[in-house]
């Protein structure tokens, strides 16, 4: 941060002050989306067997998230030339 | 909302968010760019619903009660073969899953692929939903059992007049859609009726292909796979576009692209595989001859050839090394093809130090007047080089439809019954005794003298209805036609197609839509044609063989829909009325080969039956391993194929049990014995590193022991690995065995099946068995042929297409001689040659018109531009023609335009001016069909049946032509001029 | 986990449309409606043609969001952004404000009229009950709620478009790069971080490029 002159600072810190720094990562904010509510893919129950859906624990995000990057790698072709 | 598009001459708004991608995107203008219309009016005949969803209606699956089943089943849209996972509910297809699995296509798909559920929605579906009659001009709705009755009528009537009928008046086109068990029963249905009248796609497609490489060395097939481009160090694709015509196979090249291997494309056009090259080398259409053995010619000057395997291996390399190092030196090569002298050599150079390395070719090869020389110089090349029989390296011949690979093995070729035995006294011989049919009944369905001469081609069917009836080599005229999964856009000359039309007694087309066939009649005629709905192969259960000569089993996703029936029904049901369908089964003396099954609409042959029969029957090709059993198991379990080998090291089927270790995915065909020798079948042909039982083989003795004094036999040494005898020997035979003292090695039952029999005769299957158990190939041990004597041209001679647009060239590499008699035809060459040049035709079209593909559509086209999910892709057709061409002709980008040629046809079509082809070519696809010359013949077809999209189909405006040895069509080269509307 | 991406490999792509068809099967978009389309550029012209396709990119800040007048948008955890269509007026500042051409607008008769916005879902459905008959209605398939990925990713013909865990995208695009030793140029590498030698090592920190 550059030094500035007292009255500079309190000026810039007018400027500054009530925007809040900004956020590098956007944070979603509850309250802004006005539509109806949706639920997590990993909520529900996975697709019967034999119905070619992926598995995993209803509810539990990392096994779900396992599953998909799991399957993701079908779109990597070195996966199944070089099983 | 339209499709975002980008223009050259659009200036973008430069909004702070785009700019960059903007910057990117400022040059395109593609063939989407004709997406002018959204599609509105077209697109309320799709879906005439004004929320942002169609509902699926009837598809729509409720919570309760809900039977789900999944289908595997095989796209049938091209020979990859990509699988597909069909989720069934209630009978309704709903839905389609990748296939991950797949080793063939590892779960990717192209757009037709990726859309092919469209054939099970009946939500506003355009197919043809029942039988049609053409009366008064209308097309009226009929039974089954009428249609049956009438046509059967008409038939037996035909065949009965003494006077201008016979069997022969009848031609059936059968098709490269069909899977191998409906091909087959087609043979046979039509052999039942009397008539070697019969043909299918391949005739246009590969037919050259198949004689001139079975000629060379054995097999006229794909020599290895799509998946083994990933072993190979250099590609040169001549005459093939695989990006659009076989996408899912770039998956395959472009890996092994990246891992270093050399893509050279060399087209006349600009196209999206040559897009993904390394090297582009632009070529004259039709000098694909001069280009080969100019490459040839630099390989022979360094000394780039293979020569122990030459010596090995090959016959005659010394007289074309001697005529193509005198005829085609770098400036012949120029003068011919307009590449330059150090392309031609970068090309030989890539390619002789990057071996192995294959040469890969669809109709650019094929569609010539020399197509069998032009695909038979590739194979020089490739012998030259020492690629053909091992990993990575060989002649890939990409075929074209689904099934075409399967239809040509066993399916209704005009000169040969199933398996390429040919229709000679022997060849009969051999099938009636397969098909459990009197000899003496069928010899008495032909007319006298035409049981054994080969019949008329798809491609010259007009002249067997409209030429004079003396120089037509048999009885009577044609006066029928059965259009049985064919269109009849794919055929040049189409004006003249028109007024055979005219001429007909009957017209019978059998396919899921009424094709471009019913337009075309409904336009010159007012009755005489009827239309039956045919399921699609999804709609039924059955085997198609992929272009790597792979079995895949297709099991039946849904009923067929509306009052369609499968092809097998309708054979089936016809042939009752006919009087051949007991023998149609195979029952005869208390035995039936084939059983029948309960389908919609009535019986019909059970598919795993007639497998079962191919099996038994079709030994020279090697169809006999694959029995349902194991193409089913190899289904259920894909993922234990090896994706470079194809090959699985282990596995157990779960169903059935069936051991799957060292089987080759599909058992890519020569799979030799019986399903119980459990031979793996051959991945790579011609393959001596391998032994027999490991999918090893070598050269095919088919052409005599020894010519002019020169061993034709393979040398000492040169032998499938681990073979007990290490030299070339003649095929096997009952003598052969005797005298090599192995005979006592085949069963009490073989050997009283096998006496007097060759390997490819013998049913018991032994004579195989004991070849194959000492390392032997059955078919013998020779030399490949570079020179094959047999054919009008021995070596392959450079000739210039029919219509040229170089009257120098032509005088110096003229055509064949006109010959009076080829496929029971006259068939012209020289005097039509002479006359474009006389008649100046090169000055009036100067313009090249070459025809191909696009990958939203397949064949003639009906199918496809039904689906809207892919007529809404290509909604115009178009002719690409080059800035300055269009600039010459005062021609706009966008604009209709008339492609006039010399047949005096104009069809009316959008120019799309673009780089891709040279100054002196214009390319058109040949994919649209339903307008006839400016006229939009949506009048003309049933109600409710015609495709969305509809176009001129450019063989209105193509020219006579025909390959000399196999009559296929010179659809890649002819003369257009362009002008505008 | 990261967010969820698409990203299409311009080396691969051989413009066939794969993914444009299994968009429309899958969601049964009507005639109109292009979730997904491949773009070329420089079409025919020799060495320089390259095809993309595009579809909502899922921005994580993305300006359809921003601009919208009755905040429809919402983000879900994956980095999906999606809509509720019974929210939407059909006002098209979204689309306006995509620089991708992302929303789509069903024509519904007369000229000008619009209908609800439609965009690619990354096949996650919309705000209804996952997996039901009103969710496919109105936004199309939820394969996320299936454990599988979107349908346009899954079935290019020559894995050129890859979609799911923007890591593992990273990871597969990474290791194509580094084989062929090319392809990034497409993507504005040499306008971030200079013309590279390909192998070569980036530049030292604080050295002059």
């Amino acid at each position: 941060m550059r030094r500035v002159t007292l009255g500079a600072a309190v000026i810039a810190a007018l400027f500054v002050a009530g925007c809040g720094e900004s956020d590098q990562v956007v944070v979603y904010k509850q309250g802004k989306y006005q539509g109806k509510p949706d639920a997590q893919p990993w909520d529900n129950a996975p697709l019967a067997a034999g119905q070619l859906g992926g598995k995993w624990t209803k509810g539990d995000r990392t096994s779900w998230e396992e599953q998909i990057k799991n399957r993701q790698l079908g779109q990597h072709e070195h996966r199944r030339i070089y099983q | 909302m339209l499709l975002t598009r980008k223009s050259t001459s659009d200036a973008m708004p430069q909004s702070r968010l785009s700019r960059g991608m903007q910057a990117a995107l400022a040059k395109t203008m593609d063939r989407r760019a004709f997406l002018r219309r959204s599609g509105v009016t077209l697109g309320a005949g799709a879906v005439a619903s004004q929320l942002p969803f169609s509902m699926i209606g009837e598809a729509q699956a409720k919570a309760d009660a809900v039977k789900v089943e999944v289908k595997r089943t095989v796209c049938t849209h091209c020979s990859v073969g990509c699988a597909i996972d069909a989720v069934v509910e209630n009978g309704v297809w709903v839905r389609q899953e990748p296939v991950f699995d797949s080793p063939l296509n590892l779960g990717a798909h192209c757009a037709k692929g990726a859309s092919i559920r469209e054939h099970g929605i009946t939500h506003d579906s355009h197919r043809l939903k029942h039988p049609v009659k053409l009366e008064g001009g209308k097309w009226k709705k009929i039974s089954w059992d009428q249609a049956y009755d009438e046509i059967s009528k008409k038939l037996l009537a035909i065949r009965d007049d003494k006077e201008k009928g016979g069997p022969d008046a009848l031609f059936v086109v059968g098709s490269s859609k069909h899977n191998n068990e409906q091909a087959y029963l087609l043979r046979k249905w039509v052999s039942l009726w009397g008539t070697n009248n019969c043909d299918h796609q391949a005739r246009i497609c590969h037919s050259t292909t198949v004689a001139g490489v079975a000629q060379t060395w054995g097999y006229g097939a794909m020599t290895n796979s799509y998946n083994d481009e990933q072993n190979s160090k250099s590609l040169l694709f001549l005459g093939s576009n695989a990006a659009e015509a076989h996408p899912v196979s770039m998956l395959h090249t472009l890996h092994a692209k990246e891992n270093g291997c050399k893509v050279i494309v060399a087209d006349p056009r600009y196209t999206r595989t040559a897009a993904k090259a390394d090297t582009y080398v632009r070529l004259r259409s039709g000098s694909d001859i001069p280009f080969i053995f100019g490459v040839l010619h630099h390989v022979f000057k360094n000394g780039w050839e293979d020569k122990q395997y030459i010596h090995d291996r090959v016959y005659g390399m010394e007289e074309v090394k001697k005529e193509v190092m005198a005829k085609w030196t770098p400036d012949k090569v120029t003068e011919a093809t307009g590449v330059a002298e150090a392309e031609v050599f970068n090309v030989a150079k890539i390619l002789a130090e990057n071996r192995p390395g294959f040469i890969i070719w669809a109709m650019g090869q094929t569609q010539h007047t020399n197509g069998n020389a032009i695909v038979r110089a590739s194979n020089i090349l490739m012998l030259a080089l020492g690629n053909v029989g091992r990993s990575g390296g060989g002649c890939n011949i990409y075929r074209g439809h689904d099934n075409v690979q399967g239809a040509t093995d066993v399916g209704p070729n005009p000169d040969s019954l199933p398996g390429y035995y040919g229709i000679l006294p022997p060849a009969w011989a051999h099938w009636t005794r397969v098909w459990n049919v009197d000899p003496k009944w069928i010899a008495d369905r032909y007319a006298p003298g035409m049981q054994t001469k080969p019949g008329i081609t798809v491609s010259r069917w007009i002249d067997g209805v409209m030429e004079k009836n003396e120089a037509i080599d048999q009885g009577p005229n044609l006066r029928a036609i059965f259009f049985w999964g064919h269109a009849p856009n794919s055929q040049s000359r189409g004006l003249e197609m028109l007024e055979a039309m005219k001429k007909l007694d009957l017209m019978v087309v059998l396919d899921p839509y009424p094709s471009a066939s019913a337009a075309m009649f409904a336009k010159v005629r007012k009755d005489g044609a009827y239309l039956l709905p045919i399921a699609t192969q999804l709609e039924t259960e059955g085997s198609a063989t992929a272009s790597n000569r792979s079995l895949q089993w297709r099991e039946k996703v849904i009923d067929p829909l509306f009052e369609s029936r499968t092809d097998q029904m309708v054979m089936y049901q016809l042939a009752q009325k006919l009087g051949f369908a007991d023998q149609l089964v195979g029952k005869k003396d208390g035995k039936q080969n084939i059983k029948l099954v309960k389908g919609k609409g009535g019986e019909e042959p059970s598919m795993e039956d007639t497998l079962r029969e191919i099996n038994r029957g079709t030994l020279t090709i090697g169809y006999s391993g694959q029995s349902p059993e194991r193409l089913q198991a190899h289904m259920r379990n894909m993922h234990v194929f090896d994706v470079k080998t194809l090959r699985a090291k282990g596995g157990k089927d779960a169903k059935t049990g069936y051991d799957l270790t060292g089987d080759y995915f599909g058992l890519p065909w020569p799979c030799y014995g019986t399903p119980a020798l459990k031979h793996p079948g051959s991945p790579n042909l011609y393959d001596t590193s391998k032994h027999m039982m490991d999918g090893g083989g070598n050269f095919r003795a088919l052409f005599g022991v020894e010519k002019d004094g020169v061993n034709l036999l393979a040398e000492d040494g040169s032998h499938p690995k681990g073979a007990d005898i290490t030299t070339g020997h003649p095929q096997f035979d009952h003598v052969l065995l005797k005298k090599l003292g192995w005979w006592d090695e085949l069963t009490d039952a073989e050997k009283a099946e096998a006496e007097g029999k060759i390997w490819s005769t013998d049913l018991s299957g032994g004579i195989i068995r004991v070849a194959m158990k000492h390392g032997n190939h059955p078919f013998g041990n020779a030399k490949a042929r570079a020179v094959v004597w047999n054919f009008p041209d021995g070596i392959p001679q450079h000739r210039e297409p029919l219509y040229s647009p170089r009257p120098d060239l032509v005088e110096k590499y003229p055509t064949h001689d006109d010959v009076k008699v080829l496929w029971r035809l006259p068939t012209l060459f020289k005097s039509v040659q002479q006359k474009a040049v006389a008649d100046k035709m090169h000055e009036k079209f100067p313009l090249i018109l070459t025809s191909g593909r696009l990958v939203e559509y397949e064949g003639g086209g009906e199918e496809t531009r039904s689906n809207p999910w892919l007529a809404e892709l290509q909604q115009d057709c178009f002719v690409e023609i080059n800035p300055k061409a269009a600039a010459d002709r005062n021609i706009r980008n966008g604009e209709y335009v008339w492609v006039s040629s010399p047949t005096g046809a104009r069809i009316k079509v959008k120019a799309q001016v673009t780089e891709r082809v040279g100054p002196d070519t214009c390319f058109i696809p040949f994919h649209f069909s339903g307008w006839w010359q400016g006229e939009d013949m949506l009048p003309y077809y049933p109600e409710g049946a015609a495709p969305i999209v509809r176009g001129e189909a450019v063989n209105t405006a193509t020219t006579y032509g025909y390959d000399r040895v196999t009559m296929m069509q010179e659809t890649k080269t002819t003369l257009c001029n362009v002008a505008k509307a | 986990m990261a967010r969820m991406k698409f990203l299409c490999d311009a080396e691969r792509c051989i413009e066939c449309n794969g993914c444009v068809t299994a968009c429309k099967n899958e969601n049964e978009v009507p005639w109109g409606v292009n979730r997904r389309r491949v773009v070329t550029i420089n079409d025919g012209v020799i060495g320089a043609e390259k095809s993309i396709s595009v579809a909502c990119m899922h921005c994580s800040d993305a300006p359809c969001m921003a601009v919208c007048p009755v905040d429809c948008f919402y983000r879900t955890d994956d980095g999906v952004v999606l809509h509720d269509k019974d929210l939407c007026i059909g006002c098209g500042y979204c689309f306006y404000a995509c620089p991708f051409g992302a929303p789509q607008f069903p024509q519904a008769g007369a000229f000008g009229l619009r209908g609800k916005m439609d965009k690619c879902t990354f096949c996650a459905g919309g705000p209804e009950a996952d997996r039901s008959e009103a969710e496919f209605k109105k936004y199309g398939r939820n394969r996320l709620a299936e454990g599988k990925l979107p349908a346009c990713a899954e079935m290019c013909s020559t894995k050129a478009l890859l979609g799911g865990d923007g890591d593992v995208i990273a990871d597969i695009y990474r290791e194509r790069v580094l084989r062929r030793g090319k392809g990034s140029e497409v993507w504005g590498w040499g306008t971030a971080y200079g013309p590279g030698k390909p192998g070569a090592q980036p530049p030292a920190p604080g050295a002059k490029s």
